[in-house]
């Protein structure tokens, strides 16, 4: 399945144009500042940080970071056809796909749980979100370890 | 300038424990990267609340996000340093390089613009203040410096004569 991704027009006009590699990779790099840095002042003001800041407006940001990672998931999937069976071989690179998907997940559970203080009105934060918080904190930061070492580790 | 800072730092302890040890990279790098989501995770929330968006916020709460931003300055300015010291010659003969370093201190007159003019001010809004037009311009101008800063930095193995094995 890698060998045929690897075929395909779009992972021959990433793999052979001089510009589509680069550009990729400056998509991917603002995109990676927007999501993981609006989930990690999140997650910081979960865990007790810039308490005067009021945290269901991470609700309407969240939709910022959603945009940010839509923008990375293309340019993400259009940079892994060009060398799809490496990177599918790649633990470094496995292991941040699924830091990834745990850290979206958390994102679903904490913006659930953001939703329902603002039905409630209440701006308390349960010890189990911040437990999901510095979970989340701690994914991203991984997620950004793996990704960067996946261009070290074959 | 530049020629001078090359000769000074090339060859010298630092540069050459920086090119003997092949952990550096990939360590610094990882900083940086966190570093940066740190700088601009925290410049989002900011310059777009000083812009006037996401009116629920209070604009002087968001304040209290200027320490993460001033740490992700800082891991980055020391990790950048660093990444200078493990290959001067290359770096200050980069264009992207060049243009990143410009940018940055663009980047910073333009806070320098915002604590001495807006800072003042925006302690005395409330929640549902309309933004000043001076506000958005500083907050657009700065989102936009430092996206360009990334996207330089990103571009500095692929533009502008770096002879290095970048990926």
């Amino acid at each position: 399945m890698f060998v045929w991704i690897e075929g395909t027009p779009i992972a021959q006009w990433v793999s052979l144009s001089l510009y589509a590699y680069p550009f990729l990779l400056s998509v991917h790099i603002v995109g990676l500042a927007v999501v993981v840095g609006i989930f990690m002042m999140r997650d910081l003001r979960l865990i007790g940080c810039f308490k005067s800041l009021d945290p269901v407006a991470f609700l309407s940001l969240g939709r910022l970071a959603w945009t940010g990672f839509f923008f990375n998931a293309v340019s993400g999937l259009m940079l892994f056809t060009s060398q799809a069976l490496t990177f599918a071989e790649n633990t470094a690179f496995l292991i941040k796909i699924a830091f990834i998907v745990a850290g979206m997940a958390l994102a679903g559970v904490i913006h659930a749980r953001l939703r329902v203080s603002l039905l409630v009105g209440s701006a308390d934060i349960s010890r189990s979100t911040r437990t999901v918080a510095l979970c989340s904190l701690l994914t991203w930061t991984g997620a950004i370890i793996a990704g960067r070492l996946v261009a070290y580790i074959v | 300038m530049l020629e001078s800072i090359v000769s000074f730092v090339d060859g010298s302890a630092l540069n050459q424990w920086i090119v003997a040890a092949w952990w550096i990279w990939p360590v610094f790098e990882i900083l940086h990267f966190f570093g940066l989501s740190l700088l601009f995770g925290g410049l989002l929330v900011i310059d777009l609340r000083l812009a006037g968006h996401f009116r629920r916020l209070d604009p002087g709460a968001t304040h209290t996000l200027i320490p993460v931003v001033l740490a992700g300055f800082t891991i980055n300015l020391i990790t950048g340093i660093l990444f200078f010291y493990g290959d001067p010659v290359t770096y200050a003969s980069n264009a992207m390089f060049q243009i990143k370093m410009v940018l940055i201190v663009f980047a910073g007159l333009n806070a320098l613009v915002y604590y001495w003019l807006l800072h003042p001010l925006v302690h005395n809004w409330t929640t549902s203040s309309e933004a000043p037009l001076a506000a958005k311009v500083v907050a657009y101008i700065s989102l936009t410096l430092w996206t360009a800063v990334m996207l330089c930095g990103r571009l500095i193995p692929y533009i502008g004569e770096y002879l290095g094995t970048g990926n």
